[in-house]
């Protein structure tokens, strides 16, 4: 298989994709992108607010707001100032009246919100908040905590409890993750695994179908040029089209290396460097796997997507048969989400061994659950076993394919070809 | 001895047959034209001899063995619809094609650079495939194909797009390879070329083989009775006579068929005896083109193999 003439396309191809600019552009500024995403929204979930939050709270009786007041002040975010905190005691008839009369400077945005909090409070715990903005997730779990742990205090205010049971009624619960493995140690998990999690995938995904389309895009240049036949007089569709796919499937490769280089050197100085609740465990075999599985990925698609480029004559009549393809893709980087909020669901289960979706899907899995070996044996052979079924229908049709030009073919027309003598 | 037998090679695309049924024989160290119109089939023939496509059935017999690898290898094909990796550079082109036929090292460096200066782009060998005008692109192209030096050579139209200069240089390195016992197979619509450089031809028409055979003797059985005249006065009455059997204006001459080889004497004296002046009067002979137009010409097939 592997002779001079698919040698000499292998190479050809390795030096046409490495030294051209998207290569050496994608490969330097994915990591650069990688980093400004995963920061982005490190960003966002950590973001407290606008910084002149201007709340008002309102309760019936001076002590509940001195209560208020007490746990507010202490809180850093009220502090640094960046939420200015006003303080009123008006009765609950005289509420609506307030409410209309701080209404104007509600809608000029003077005030952010204006929470009520009532004397039944301490029996319904409910309070109301009003603002422009209907929902904001933020300022309730924000305020919301606070507001209770007043209510907790003035609560228990002369019913003889000691402090000690106040503040432990006042405590929430602290949960601590512990990841089930069949090692001796039951580790302590953080969530650094989440985001590998989400960064393999995404890794696959991009590097998938940017591989992909280099590959389709260079069959329809081949074929509208006509450089084609004169390949096919040297050497045969197929070993034209292994050597094609292994050359892209070693570019691809190349720079999977470089972009996950950078999360092993992070991944074995965790311990100085990150956070500890980042902290990554990952093994030197987990990563094995995780280049053998997208050496296979490379060669699943770069065949689909070839296949495809063969098909059309031009990039646009392309996009109708990249549809299919290009979901295999995206549907299992999307099943990678529902880990995240649950990473024992089954239908990450089952597609984590399903041709196709196991992978993108497997990779992520085995960061965040401790995958039996059984599991990892059958995704290999589902996998190796997709491409010994496909290869040949996508030979056949890039054989046919890759010959032909004019009309934009027919899926009947193109399933024709599967039963041409080529 | 032949070099090539093409065997009953029948090729269709879904209800479409390209070829039907096609054989000849491409002799040693010869010049085989293989001629037709556009669309006739001559492409979907190469190709099949090539192995590009497998025939729905019959074969292709090299020396003795049916066609595979190993005649690729020693094949130069320049296919009609020309096309090189834009953006590869000239050189680089040139040694990639000859390492797919497993052709690689210092020699062949030094040959292409030889080809490069003949062609008067040895300055151009760093250049970009794209950066070369079109005409320089189809001597890369032609390059390519004999670089491996190979015994054969199927050169598909191969002087399309070129200026009378390289077509003489492309003739001159076509007629060498043959000096050196190479097998050139030339696909063509030109008749012209066709008839000065061939041997032994094949004509397809709708994909039919309808003549083949060696050039010369074609060209005597066909020329008998045929004569070519040029002339001065009205030779209308001809179309009256009894010994014509059909008349072609070519403009600047006629082709004249007589009904027996032996009335063109008849021919030439009732011409004089009605006060034609004839300039030129050669009997006997005919052109390819006579002989194309004749057996593909009007819509409706003559199909008459013989093997001359």
């Amino acid at each position: 298989m592997l002779n001079n003439r698919v040698m000499a396309v292998i190479k050809r191809e390795l030096r046409e994709k490495i030294m051209s600019k998207t290569f050496i552009i994608s490969t330097l500024a994915f990591p650069l992108l990688m980093v400004l995403i995963i920061g982005f929204q490190i960003v966002l979930a950590t973001f407290e607010g606008e910084s002149d939050t201007k709340i008002t709270l309102v309760s019936e009786s001076i002590e509940m707001r001195n209560s208020l007041e007490n746990e507010f002040s202490e809180k850093d975010w009220v502090k640094s100032g960046k939420y200015q905190i006003k303080y009123e005691v008006v009765s609950l008839n005289e509420f609506s009246g307030y409410l209309d009369k701080n209404k104007s400077e509600m809608l000029e945005e003077k005030i952010t919100g204006i929470a009520f909090v009532p004397d039944s409070a301490l029996i319904d715990k409910k309070i109301k908040f009003y603002a422009k903005g209907s929902k904001n997730i933020m300022l309730e779990q924000k305020l919301g905590g606070v507001i209770n742990q007043a209510l907790i205090d003035q609560y228990f205010v002369g019913k003889g409890v000691s402090g000690d049971d106040i503040s432990f009624a006042r405590r929430g619960v602290d949960f601590n993750l512990f990841k089930v493995s069949e090692e001796e140690n039951f580790e302590e998990e953080s969530g650094g695994n989440l985001v590998l999690a989400y960064v393999f995938s995404f890794l696959l995904y991009i590097s998938l179908l940017m591989m992909g389309s280099m590959a389709m895009q260079s069959v329809i240049e081949e074929k509208t040029n006509r450089i084609v036949e004169l390949i096919l007089s040297s050497v045969n569709a197929t070993e034209f089209m292994t050597g094609k796919i292994l050359g892209s499937t070693l570019t691809g490769v190349l720079q999977m290396g470089i972009w996950i280089s950078p999360i092993l050197v992070i991944a074995g100085f965790s311990l100085q460097v990150l956070p500890e609740n980042l902290m990554l465990t990952i093994s030197g075999w987990q990563v094995l796997y995780f280049m053998f599985n997208f050496f296979i990925g490379l060669i699943t698609f770069i065949g689909l997507f070839s296949t495809v480029g063969s098909i059309y004559d031009t990039a646009q009549e392309a996009q109708s048969g990249l549809m299919p393809v290009m979901m295999l893709i995206i549907i299992p980087f999307f099943i990678t989400f529902t880990m995240i909020k649950n990473p024992t669901n089954s239908i990450a289960l089952v597609s984590s061994m399903f041709p196709f979706a196991s992978i993108i899907v497997m990779p992520a899995r085995m960061t965040l659950v401790d995958v039996p070996i059984w599991q990892f044996i059958i995704t290999l052979l589902v996998n190796i076993g997709t491409i010994a079924l496909i290869f040949p229908f996508a030979g056949k049709i890039y054989r046919v394919g890759i010959l032909r030009s004019g009309k934009k073919p027919k899926l009947s027309e193109i399933i024709k070809w599967v039963k041409f003598k080529y | 001895m032949n070099a090539l037998e093409v065997k009953n090679l029948t090729k269709s695309f879904d209800k479409v047959v390209a070829v039907k049924d096609a054989s000849f024989t491409v002799p040693e160290g010869a010049i085989f034209g293989l001629i037709g119109r556009n669309g006739a089939g001559k492409t979907t023939t190469i190709r099949m001899m090539m192995n590009i496509y497998m025939p729905d059935s019959g074969e292709v017999i090299l020396r003795g063995t049916k066609v595979g690898q190993e005649f690729r290898n020693r094949v130069g094909y320049l296919p009609e619809e020309r096309g090189l990796y834009k953006k590869m550079k000239v050189l680089e082109t040139l040694l990639f094609f000859a390492e797919m036929k497993g052709v690689t090292g210092k020699e062949v460096k030094k040959r292409a650079l030889t080809y490069l200066k003949k062609f008067d782009l040895l300055d151009r060998k760093d250049s970009k495939i794209e950066d070369l005008s079109k005409g320089n692109q189809q001597k890369i192209q032609f390059i390519a194909t004999i670089l491996h030096d190979p015994d054969f050579v199927i050169l598909d139209e191969p002087f399309s797009g070129l200026d009378p200069i390289n077509t003489n240089l492309l003739k001159e390195i076509i007629l060498e390879m043959k000096s050196r016992g190479k097998v050139i197979i030339l696909s063509t619509h030109l008749m012209d070329f066709a008839e000065k450089m061939c041997d032994n031809i094949a004509i397809i028409n709708k994909g039919e083989i309808i003549l083949h055979g060696s050039l010369n003797k074609i060209k005597e059985k066909y020329g008998l009775g045929n004569v070519t005249l040029n002339y001065d006065g009205d030779i209308s009455f001809l179309k009256q006579s009894n010994i014509v059997a059909s008349m072609n204006d070519f403009g600047n001459y006629t082709g004249i068929k007589v009904k027996e080889p032996s009335q063109t004497q008849e021919l030439l004296k009732s011409l004089i005896e009605k006060n034609i002046v004839v300039k030129r009067f050669s009997a006997n002979e005919i052109s390819l083109h006579e002989i194309f137009v004749e057996l593909a010409g009007d819509g409706e097939l003559k199909k008459e193999v013989q093997n001359a």
